[in-house]
């Protein structure tokens, strides 16, 4: 059994403008100890995926369809104390706003122990902060710092509290929404480094969320490729990278600059991503596909297999 | 430590805009239409007497001599006799002083637990029935007449009713009887504090309500709010140890200002319920040109006004670790 396994997930948002479809028809499955990469541009829906997963939608945002299977369980049907018992116990967050996401006024260590504290309230509060001491340890933060206040950290710091705090009650899976934007390159490497070393360390399943490829490239196992609410293109890394079948992948893959590869110019994609309040019929991605076919935009596109685990949402690949 | 810097630095600060406030007033009284011994004089007196009033209180001496007189004599605590009341303004205002105190305090720090009580209620409930019902009741609250309100309670529960003294702080015959002890003197005095309390509590508790209802509507958007949602708290939890703590900061500043301004503020209430405070005082000694007390209750109004604001500052870097002087 897969330990997180998504069926045919829809979400929207209800706006002014009228009901906006964010995701549309994801299913995607991880096994335990891997990780899945989701890669897209602002707006894709890759994060509203991530709050879903951990049920924690705007007041706006509702669920039209599918099922989200954890460890067999539907987290759509528990209920809410339940779900309040698998949030950071057994699914936890790293946040797309790291810098923000720890409280001002309390010690960094009282909000590591408090997570402890909330789903094993046996351990006490003296226990909670041994084992915040030694969370510290493993993600290198010196044990005199755990009484700061977090402004007292640097970015980086407060990346690896957060990252501290993730792993304070042994989750099955974490979700990580961009959890390096904000930090400069060098930081990132490490701290990107680090959690691939604790994920393997401690078998946790993890779903990285990120519009950088190369961030996800780097740490994933499978790849997602997400447009305009849909995934289009899913399968293991190197198939995803080496041999990409989806136009949107090519020109994704194309738009990023390589180290190591041959020296070519950027791409950049033109046009726009569509309006998700009124999608398009067809391929979502036919406006801007340089290899649109008639009929691309009128008929709705089917999963096709490239080879066994590699599937893209395209006929004409 | 870096806060005991900061706290002396303030207190130079404080000490030089005090001096400035003191000559500012010292100048504003002279330059004020109208003339102090014209209130005082009989209409027998001679222009002998009058001038040798005029001496006696040194008023026939060039304006800087008085600066002199008046810097000098604050500093060895003489501010002299009041015009009107021919006693020492020190014990008009020590007798004044604690009145006010009580009754302002009271009613500020009263409304503000319950505004933000209240307020953070009502945030908890946006756009619902309670949240409206709050607001709607906040503003209507907050924005009656002073006077108009403290009139109707008057009449109201103290005259139609009959639960309450209309006036005054005390009743002779409990303070005067030999009998009675310490209780029934407390107990007449609050007594006598309600109906005054209930007002100010009504016209002010609004504020803080609708300052901690945006200020934890504001504070509940913060990422960490969605972090605690995510560690699985519990949504009380989430509201009274994650959002509020933020939230209140801004009422302590609020209630700082409260404070200070409540001296003078207080004058018309005070005056409503002849509350024996300072506001009416200095109102009183205004109009009538009793430059001593005056000038003493200004320059009152002027010290607590820069105490509490250091006060606030004060406890804003012991509530929010991240302010550091």
């Amino acid at each position: 059994m897969a330990l997180l396994e998504v069926e045919n997930l829809s979400i929207g948002y209800n706006t002014k403008g009228g009901y906006l479809k964010a995701v549309e028809g994801v299913s995607f499955a991880l096994e335990e100890g891997q990780s899945l990469g989701f890669v897209g541009e602002s707006g894709c829906g890759k994060t509203t995926i991530g709050m879903a997963l951990m049920g924690l939608l705007p007041s706006n945002g509702s669920i039209t369809q599918g099922r989200i299977l954890f460890e067999g369980e539907d987290l759509l049907e528990i209920s809410e104390k339940k779900m309040r018992q698998i949030r950071w116990g057994k699914i936890a967050m790293i946040f797309q706003a790291a810098m923000n996401a720890l409280n001002p006024v309390q010690r960094v260590v009282d909000q590591i122990a408090e997570a402890i504290m909330t789903h094993s309230p046996a351990v006490g509060k003296r226990g909670a902060i041994e084992q915040v001491k030694d969370l510290f340890q493993i993600v290198g933060i010196p044990q005199e710092r755990m009484r700061d206040y977090p402004h007292q950290y640097s970015g980086g710091m407060k990346q690896r509290a957060i990252i501290a705090m993730a792993l304070a009650c042994r989750p099955k899976l974490i979700i990580a929404d961009e959890p390096t934007t904000a930090l400069d390159v060098i930081v990132q490497d490490q701290i990107l480094e680090e959690t691939k070393n604790l994920q393997r360390e401690f078998n946790i399943g993890m779903i990285f969320i990120s519009h950088d490829i190369s961030i996800v490239a780097d740490v994933s196992h499978d790849i997602g490729i997400m447009y305009a609410g849909q995934l289009v293109e899913y399968g293991a890394r190197e198939e995803v990278f080496e041999s990409p079948v989806h136009p949107y992948t090519k020109a994704l893959l194309s738009s990023y600059p390589t180290i190591t590869g041959d020296r070519s110019l950027l791409q950049p994609i033109p046009g726009e991503t569509p309006n998700l309040i009124y999608p398009p019929d067809g391929c979502r991605f036919c406006d801007r596909c340089p290899g649109a076919k008639p009929g691309c935009g009128e008929e709705s596109p089917v999963w096709v297999d490239v080879s066994p685990g590699h599937k893209t949402l395209c006929y004409h690949c | 430590m870096e806060l005991r810097k900061y706290i002396a630095r303030r207190l130079v600060q404080i000490i030089v805009i005090f001096f400035v406030i003191l000559t500012v007033l010292f100048l504003l009284f002279r330059l004020a239409p109208g003339d102090p011994v014209s209130r005082m004089v009989d209409p027998d007196m001679t222009p002998e007497d009058s001038e040798y009033l005029i001496a006696q209180l040194g008023l026939d001496q060039p304006i800087w001599v008085q600066y002199i007189i008046y810097i000098k004599n604050f500093f060895v605590g003489q501010f002299g006799y009041s015009f009107h009341y021919g006693e020492p303004v020190v014990k008009i205002i020590w007798d004044r002083l604690p009145n006010t105190i009580l009754l302002f305090t009271t009613a500020i720090i009263l409304s503000a637990l319950v505004g933000v009580f209240l307020g953070k209620i009502a945030s908890w409930h946006k756009g619902k029935k309670t949240d409206a019902g709050m607001t709607i009741g906040a503003l209507v609250t907050h924005t009656l007449f002073l006077p108009w309100l403290a009139l109707i309670m008057i009449w109201v529960f103290g005259f139609k009713l009959g639960w309450f003294p209309i006036n005054g702080m005390v009743s002779e015959e409990v303070w005067l009887d030999p009998d009675s002890g310490f209780v029934a003197k407390a107990l007449d005095v609050i007594h006598h504090m309600i109906l005054p309390l209930a007002t100010l509590f009504l016209i002010h508790f609004g504020a803080y309500l609708l300052i901690m209802r945006s200020s934890m509507l504001e504070t509940l958007k913060e990422d960490y709010i969605l972090t605690a949602r995510a560690k699985g708290l519990e949504e009380k939890v989430i509201r009274d140890h994650h959002a509020a703590p933020n939230a209140a900061l801004p009422v302590v500043t609020s209630v700082g200002l409260s404070l200070a301004f409540s001296i003078n503020g207080g004058a018309l209430t005070e005056t409503v319920f002849t509350w024996p405070g300072i506001g009416r005082e200095l109102v009183f000694s205004v109009s009538h040109n009793d430059y001593p007390l005056a000038q003493a209750s200004f320059l009152l109004i002027a010290i607590v006004v820069l105490i509490s604001n250091l006060v606030v500052d004060v406890l804003y870097a012991y509530l929010d670790p991240r302010i550091r002087y």
